[in-house]
């Protein structure tokens, strides 16, 4: 009675487990997707719009989803208080972003990148490194997206496994 | 012969788990690990063959050699 317990407490920690793995693998090409819309919208309020960077990051920042969205609107309400650069404020959100999504090391480092350039060029410049970035992101979107079709269903079926194998061992 | 007809099923159902495992990995080509994970199932395997032998080994001395 009480193994029956124990087991089917192990496979449901490792199928829970399996399908957490699963989610954050789908995430990311739909989180890079979301942050590649952000950009242009951003190149948008640059060039057109000439709008001051924490004005604009407070425009492109209200409509999105809850990680990107928070990140863009702390971002602009530091920028506001005035005491810290915009590197430095960029630098200490994007560690702070790389813990809540399920971007990797490539996109932080390409956004890092990014950030160092962000208000220190004219107009053109900046939308050069604007469009930079989004061949950069563009490249990273299609390897996660590769690897979401290859590794999605494995996560899920390697976790139910396990358990299974775990289960077996201990019986 | 409850316990023995258990430590067969635990073998063959460890059997199918391993094969599944090599199917999925070798699916999505991950060659390799699909070749130590089989490796390391027939080993653990053999380790629960072994025991049941050595079971069945000190059986045999008690009963002939009077040891035990």
């Amino acid at each position: 009675m009480m193994s029956w317990f124990g087991a089917i407490a192990i496979l449901s920690a490792t199928t829970i487990f399996g399908f957490e793995w699963a989610k954050r693998v789908r995430e990311r090409p739909k989180q890079l997707r979301e942050l590649k819309v952000t950009l242009q919208a951003l190149e948008a309020e640059i060039i057109y719009g000439s709008t001051p960077l924490h004005e604009a990051f407070q425009h492109i920042g209200r409509p999105l989803k809850e990680p990107l969205s928070s990140f863009f609107l702390v971002i602009s309400d530091l920028l506001e208080e005035g005491e810290l650069s915009v590197q430095e404020v960029w630098d200490r959100q994007l560690a702070v972003l790389a813990q809540e999504t399920s971007f990797k090391a490539g996109e932080i480092e390409v956004l890092r990148q990014f950030g160092s350039t962000l208000g220190r060029h004219d107009k053109e410049h900046q939308q050069k490194q604007i469009q930079l970035t989004l061949a950069h992101l563009n490249r990273e979107e299609k390897e996660a997206r590769d690897i979401q079709e290859r590794y999605e269903k494995m996560c899920k079926s390697l976790g139910v496994l396990m358990g299974l194998l775990i289960v077996i061992l201990l019986m | 012969m409850g316990l023995d007809v258990n430590a067969v099923f635990q073998i063959a159902g460890l059997g199918i788990i391993v094969a599944m495992l090599h199917t999925v990995l070798k699916m999505i080509g991950k060659e390799d690990y699909a070749h130590w994970v089989t490796l390391l199932g027939f080993v653990v395997a053999l380790f629960m063959v072994i025991t049941l032998l050595d079971d069945l080994f000190q059986k045999v001395k008690g009963v002939f050699l009077f040891q035990n």
